[in-house]
């Protein structure tokens, strides 16, 4: 065999994969803070729809419908699913898990943050007896640039505090649950609980996997430690 | 703060070539999916780090080049590199990862059976250089490398490539 026969051209003789549709459509779908308008076709579908409303009816009375997947509509319900989405891509792909504690990092770590996202803060929880400060990130949720605070506790749970702008934002009472002399929503989403409170025009998140109601008053004392001692700002 | 839907949407027209590269990277579409989801993820977050009037699509590719050596580069362990930076051929390959779940892509030809061989970082070379068609310069910034490091692994790259070509179809 002669070496011109082990020539090649990499561009010509390499087949291309092009990207599936469905890829794209979820990062388009990461990116678009608000749902789509709907159209008015959607009009003409009504009598289509009332027959799809009464077999999910009946579908959800067998409790089959456990996993709704659904994008919710209302903003908060949005963003904390994506502050859920965020807090587990961290557990599976950061390293959050095998950090050590590194509150001497919080100095440096606040001013950078600040300049890569525009959300600063005044003073945060660096982490105590209970709760370790392990590292900080820009995050970029529903749209918007924000900042995230990741901590440890004693047992090993990763507990994240995020804050983005989100000045329309309203916290409907029905969620608000009394802790000390706050009155933050608590919302659950798959497998994670969320705290959720408005500091000016941020909206702040604290999020675990802190779900059974023994878990949940740690999960208070969590908040409470961060809540006092956390002061962000846009800016 | 609001996003950049005329960034955004510049941004997704380079996607076929990002994914074509995140699969001879990964391999695996499930892990290629993953790795250009975060890709854009972080350009997105850093969209106004990014320089006007320069080339969106190689600062893409460098953010999915560190994205991949940041996620896969712990995972799997590389064929060792002497000290030059030449790959040591001769030494056996362990791979320490887990197997990796989701989908594997078939290699069809010799040819990306390989590329597959090679190390990540002088796949990548190859791939932007001749696939792509990045100027030597770009792909030099990309992989964070001198513009001669870049040519010297393109020839050794090719040269490997035929020495793996000659055993396949002998």
């Amino acid at each position: 065999m002669s070496d011109t026969e082990f020539e090649f051209d990499l561009a010509k003789d390499l087949p291309r994969y092009q990207a599936p549709p469905e890829l794209r459509a979820a990062i388009r779908r990461a990116m678009s803070p608000e749902p789509r308008p709907r159209a008015w076709w959607w009009v003409g579908a009504l009598s289509a729809s009332a027959t799809a409303m009464v077999l999910t009816l009946f579908w959800a009375s067998l409790g089959t419908l456990t996993q709704w997947r659904a994008v919710p509509t209302d903003p908060l319900h949005r963003l904390s699913r994506a502050v859920v989405s965020e807090h587990a891509r961290n557990l599976i792909w950061g390293d959050l898990q095998g950090r050590e504690f590194r509150p001497h990092i919080v100095p440096a770590a606040l001013p950078w943050l600040r300049l890569e996202t525009g959300v600063g803060h005044r003073q945060a929880f660096i982490g105590d007896g209970q709760l370790g400060f392990v590292g900080g990130d820009p995050v970029y949720l529903d749209g918007r640039r924000g900042v995230a605070l990741h901590y440890k506790d004693y047992d090993g749970h990763s507990v994240s505090y995020l804050a983005v702008p989100a000045p329309g934002l309203t916290i409907p009472e029905d969620l608000r649950v009394p802790v000390g002399r706050y009155r933050p929503a608590l919302v659950r989403n798959d497998g994670f609980s969320v705290w959720v409170w408005k500091e000016g025009d941020l909206a702040c998140f604290l999020v675990a996997d802190l779900v059974s109601e023994s878990d949940l008053e740690r999960f208070k004392a969590y908040f409470l430690r961060i809540r006092e001692a956390t002061q962000p700002f846009i800016g | 703060m609001a996003s950049d839907p005329d960034f955004e949407r510049e941004a997704l027209q380079h996607i076929d070539s990002l994914f074509n590269l995140a699969i001879y990277l990964t391999r695996n579409r499930e892990q290629a999916n993953d790795l250009i989801q975060e890709t854009y993820l972080r350009a997105f977050r850093f969209a106004h780090r990014f320089e006007r009037g320069t080339n969106l699509r190689a600062w893409l590719f460098q953010i999915l080049r560190n994205t991949f050596l940041t996620f896969y580069r712990l995972r799997v362990r590389e064929p060792a590199v002497a000290e030059d930076g030449v790959p040591d051929w001769d030494t056996p390959v362990f791979h320490d990862a887990p197997e990796p779940t989701g989908e594997q892509v078939e290699t069809h030809t010799d040819l990306e059976r390989a590329l597959a061989r090679l190390p990540a970082e002088f796949r990548l070379i190859l791939l932007l250089a001749e696939v792509e068609g990045l100027p030597l310069e770009e792909v030099a910034r990309i992989m964070d490398c001198p513009v001669g490091t870049v040519k010297s692994r393109i020839f050794r790259g090719k040269e490997r490539l035929r020495g793996l070509l000659k055993d396949y179809r002998q």
